[in-house]
């Protein structure tokens, strides 16, 4: 599904040249659920932000679902990114003019779908992650975990081939944070491949892999468990102290 | 696209209600003042008889003496009664009148009555056909009449209402002290935008209460209004047959716009002949203008028109700037949720297109309500005391164009700020700053 | 801490830069609103100016009968003469008149009859062209012309027009009376009065008098020239000129009306009223024009601070957290109140200094296409401090809630 290879990132001003992403090597296949983590400056969001083709990078090879996504106008990755990805963003980034229906209906619109199978496919992804009797009410009239499972919806609602997600979890109490998660597991049941950046360890712990990236380039921590269960202990210690 | 992308601006209108406002009214008194005055130079400046302008011309020649003459100067603006008069008799048109206007007692029997003073024109046969005049009642005189100094009189609908009372007058009797003329004639309602036919009075002034033959005119010496020009001593009679003064118009009607070289040849030769003759001492310096040219030439539409069709097109561009500035601030205020569209996948055409509809309309209301401020601005131009202001009024293209006006100016302003907008970069983060 | 503006500006300037549409724009309409103003109100000067023109004539003593008797209306010289004597002796004794004289034309009265007037009697091409106003005997007392040098005109100088068009070629205007103006085009520097010019007839014209004014009645843009011939001019649709004090002028008019219907039924008044009213309908449009430019003044300032108020609403909205920033390391609210108060005095100093420049090229262009003058200096400085002060009121509001911005907003992530 995702495939980098050496993929670099440097952004450059007039005074500093930085390098955010140093020669990655990432490949996810299909169905895969994989959680990226790292400290913050580490790249995660330049990862996620290239993943999405919501910018583009300085060297390395990147194909998505086959393909070469390298040298693309902005027009073509638009047009790629309303088709086979969708976004699940920390703060919901939900429109707030808009209702539920309306906003699931954004990407449906730039894709030039009729109006019957928009009807359709909103209705139905609403009503998957159970927000089927809330169609016409607005954001604000929602908790933060129906805000989150609304822009689920909206991301599901164009049938991606891949979900981005940066940090899902990260304004919704625990068992808010629950229910998104035991959503995003069911999703990816169903076929659709996740890419999760987090830094919660144990949300971390629910994905098949574990990428972490530092430094600008990512090792999977699948290939060293040993890693994964070190980090575990020093949270469980930072808990019971704390 | 165009459907949902209206939608999305109604509804950003309804929530930013202050911002929206501030633009439509900006957009609205910039329009309402365009219109007034383009409005008002519409009416003064449009073709006043379009389906002849351009085959009804004004003739000019040159009699003055020697004296004081410097090659290809503009002759005298009007014909001596000698020169109008024998152009008549030749008769090398299509069809041609004298003209000249003038003022005329009338007074009645009716005891109790006052007499009163009104506007007249002197003219010949040929008047009424070649410039459209609608008859009512009756009909006007012909060139038989003319000759005859005929005591008969056209009169016009307003003087027709006023002492007649309406209704058809044709074979009433006008006294015109101390002679009583035959009604023939009676207009119906016209009003020519400008009078055209003679420039030299009041041009958007109404029509002429009475028309007579200008041979019965001169027969009985009655008064004559407009500009005269005498360059040498008239002996206490302008208006004499050979008094050196340029006083009378003349018009003539030609098949065809093309025929009017051959017209004008024909008045160099009659310049010619009268050189050899002894009256005329210059050589051959003739005008021949056709109604539009003539109007141009005389600067017909008042300075002061011009200048404030000028001043509202300034404010008009200042409103512009100022809707960019707000169309802009409005745009980027939603910055975040641009963002957020274009990582769903919106391209920056599909950005600039969602700005560009909204800024149309923005300006369709800022239409709706400019034109709601030019029928107020044309009401006030209707209180004013000049002559014209009674012809200030929207007509349908005028209508049509305070739209076209108000989407084309607002879209144009919409071009930077969407431009702007289509910049935002497609953000996993709404950024608030 | 008189270093503390200097240093502000720079940081000012910076950030400015970084929003260079938004801030282009308020200069540019800054410089347009500026431009526009200045000129208008220029004009409105102008207007003014032409609407307060010296007529030379007591305004408002005067009033206006414009009348004829259907007598006159066949033309004979005779009757013509007669009439009008009558009328004049009918007015002389109406009471409250002081003065009364006949013209065939007044100042701004509309329409003229002008005459070309030459040095010498070879001459090819006028001198000037100058409105004759026409004297049967008391015009100069009766108008309350001031006499500059010479003298009125001695009762054996006049003669009546009918006798001057008769004789033909041997007709002659032996004096005339000119205006300053014409004395000064015709003979500059020196004084007129013994010099002679030539106009209507062959032989040539004597001046006796100069008189400081009086004004044509229209083409006021082709030289204020003007001469009185001593020619009586009788006949239907003249004008008669009554003085009287400017307290009765109705109640004279009024019984001047009166007075001439008693004696003569076959009255026809063409005009009656006061030469303050007469004056005043000549400078109709003249006087709308310059509401219409106060109207579109006032207009364009509206716009503008709306759009000041618009964009720096904005602005303060776009830097909230960096305005909470500020105020969290230690600004006062009157710091950032100034601090967006100086940043809209040197955008509108920019604008002004742009509107100068365009209000001159506006300038020069009217001056082409509508033949006004030059726009004077002085009102530079009117637009700019008109705008500067604008602008600051316009930003008051926005500059207000930005200083209201509590410092807690810089520590709140979203």
């Amino acid at each position: 599904m995702l495939d980098m290879r050496q993929v670099t990132k440097v952004y450059r001003t007039e005074l500093v040249e930085t390098h955010a992403l140093r020669s990655l090597d990432l490949h996810v296949g299909e169905g895969e659920f994989v959680a990226v983590t790292g400290p913050s400056g580490s790249g995660k969001t330049t990862f996620l932000n290239i993943a999405g083709l919501l910018e583009t990078f300085t060297g390395g090879e990147f194909r998505l679902d086959g393909e070469d996504v390298r040298g693309l106008s902005d027009d073509a990755r638009s047009r790629l990114r309303n088709q086979k990805i969708g976004f699940i963003f920390q703060s919901f980034n939900l429109i707030p003019d808009l209702n539920l229906f309306d906003n699931c209906d954004v990407p449906l619109r730039y894709r030039g779908m009729p109006a019957a199978e928009r009807k359709l496919r909103i209705e139905d992804a609403l009503g998957l992650v159970g927000l089927g009797s809330r169609i016409r009410h607005y954001p604000a009239e929602l908790s933060g975990g129906q805000q989150q499972r609304a822009a689920i919806a909206r991301a599901l609602a164009g049938s991606p081939r891949l979900l981005l997600a940066d940090e899902p979890t990260g304004n919704l109490d625990s068992q808010m944070a629950r229910s998104v998660m035991e959503l995003l597991e069911d999703i990816n049941q169903q076929g659709t491949t996740i890419i999760m950046v987090t830094h919660d360890p144990e949300l971390a712990a629910r994905a098949q892999r574990n990428v972490h990236i530092v430094d600008g380039m990512a090792t999977d921590l699948s290939i060293e468990p040993g890693l994964v269960r070190a980090m575990h202990a020093q949270a469980e210690d930072a808990a019971t102290h704390a | 696209m165009f459907g949902y992308y209206l939608n999305l601006a109604l509804r950003s209108f309804r929530r930013n209600k202050a911002l929206t406002a501030l633009m439509v009214l900006a957009i609205a008194l910039g329009i309402g003042a365009s219109m007034t005055t383009l409005t008002v130079f519409h009416v003064l400046s449009g073709d006043p008889i379009p389906d002849k302008s351009d085959r009804l011309f004004y003739v000019q020649l040159d009699p003055e003496p020697m004296r004081g003459y410097r090659p290809g100067e503009e002759p005298q603006s009007q014909l001596t009664r000698f020169d109008s008069e024998t152009l008549l008799k030749q008769k090398r048109g299509l069809r041609q009148t004298l003209t000249s206007g003038g003022n005329v007692v009338i007074s009645s029997d009716k005891p109790g009555t006052t007499p009163q003073l009104v506007d007249a024109r002197y003219a010949s046969a040929d008047f009424f056909p070649m410039f459209d005049v609608p008859l009512r009642y009756g009909r006007a005189w012909t060139a038989s009449e003319d000759d005859a100094k005929a005591r008969v009189a056209v009169i016009s609908k307003e003087l027709n209402d006023k002492e007649f009372g309406g209704g058809d007058s044709t074979g009433k009797t006008l006294h015109i002290a101390p002679n009583d003329f035959r009604i023939i004639g009676v207009l119906d309602a016209w009003r020519l935008t400008p009078r055209f036919y003679d420039l030299y009075n009041d041009n958007y002034g109404a029509t002429e209460g009475v028309f007579m033959p200008f041979s019965t005119a001169r027969d009985l010496d009655l008064g004559t209004q407009g500009n005269t020009n005498c360059w040498a001593d008239s002996n206490g009679d302008s208006r004499a047959l050979n008094a050196p003064c340029a006083w009378v118009q003349y018009w003539v009607e030609l098949d065809s716009a093309g025929k009017a070289a051959d017209f004008r040849s024909y008045l160099v030769n009659y310049s010619n002949q009268q050189r050899a003759a002894g009256r005329f001492e210059r050589p051959a310096n003739v005008r021949l203008r056709n109604v539009m040219e003539l109007m141009a030439f005389n600067k017909v539409v008042p300075g002061d028109v011009r200048l404030q069709l000028w001043l509202a097109l300034g404010f008009l561009l200042v409103c512009l700037v100022n809707t960019v500035g707000l169309l802009l601030a409005k745009f980027l205020r939603r910055s975040g949720e641009i963002g957020v569209r274009r990582a769903l996948g919106a391209s920056r055409m599909e950005i600039f297109k969602q700005c560009v509809v909204e800024a149309g309309t923005v300006g369709l209301a800022g239409g709706v309500f400019g034109l709601l401020l030019a029928l107020l601005g044309l009401w006030a131009v209707r209180q004013q005391p000049a002559s014209y202001a009674s012809l200030a009024h929207l007509d349908g293209s005028m209508l049509l164009l305070t739209f076209v006006l108000a989407v084309a100016a607002s879209l144009l302003a919409g071009l930077l700020p969407a431009w702007r907008a289509m910049q935002v970069t497609p953000a996993i983060q709404l950024k608030s700053q | 801490m008189t270093g503390t503006a200097a240093m502000d500006i720079r940081p000012i300037l910076s950030t400015l830069m970084r929003h260079k549409i938004a801030s282009l724009l308020i200069v540019l309409e800054i410089a347009l609103t500026c431009a526009i103003v200045c000129n208008a109100l220029f004009l409105i000067g102008d207007r003014l100016d032409r609407m307060n023109m010296h007529s030379g004539i007591a305004d408002h003593e005067l009033v206006r009968i414009q009348a004829a008797s259907l007598r006159q209306l066949s033309s004979d010289d005779a009757v013509d003469k007669s009439v009008s004597l009558e009328y004049l002796d009918t007015l002389r004794k109406v009471p409250g008149v002081r003065q009364a004289a006949i013209v065939s034309q007044l100042p701004f009265g509309g329409s003229s009859n002008n005459s070309s007037v030459n040095l010498t009697s070879d001459q090819e091409r006028p001198t000037l062209d100058a409105t004759v106003y026409t004297d049967e005997g008391s015009l100069v007392k009766t108008f309350g012309l001031k006499l500059l040098a010479g003298r009125d005109f001695n009762s054996d100088e006049f003669q009546d027009i009918t006798d001057l068009q008769k004789a033909g070629d041997k007709a002659q205007i032996p004096v005339a009376i000119i205006n300053r103006s014409m004395a000064e085009k015709l003979y500059p520097g020196q004084n007129a009065v013994g010099k002679v010019f030539y106009s209507w007839t062959e032989s040539p014209t004597r001046v006796i008098g100069v008189v400081e004014e009086l004004a044509r009645p229209n083409s006021l843009d082709q030289g204020a020239y003007a001469m009185i011939f001593p020619l009586r001019d009788y006949g239907a649709g003249k004008h008669y000129i009554l003085r009287t004090e400017p307290g009765r002028r109705a109640e004279v008019l009024d019984a001047a009306i009166k007075a001439l219907k008693k004696t003569d039924p076959n009255l026809l008044v063409v005009n009656q009223d006061t030469f303050d009213e007469v004056r005043a309908r000549y400078f109709e449009q003249d006087r709308a024009m310059a509401w219409m430019l106060v109207v579109v003044i006032v207009a364009l300032l509206l716009v503008t601070a709306l759009g000041i108020v618009g964009l720096a609403s904005f602005w303060v909205q776009q830097r909230t957290k960096q305005i909470g920033v500020r105020r969290a390391l230690g600004a006062t609210r009157g710091q950032i109140l100034r601090y967006f108060q100086l940043e809209n005095f040197l955008l509108a100093t920019v604008g002004i200094a742009l509107g100068m420049l365009l209000a001159y090229s506006i300038n020069q262009l009217l001056m082409g296409k509508y033949e006004l003058p030059r726009l004077p200096l002085h009102y530079l400085p009117i637009g700019a401090i008109a705008l500067w002060l604008l602008g600051q009121a316009a930003v008051f509001g926005p500059a207000r809630r930005a200083a209201a911005v509590p410092p807690a907003v810089a520590t709140r992530s979203v």
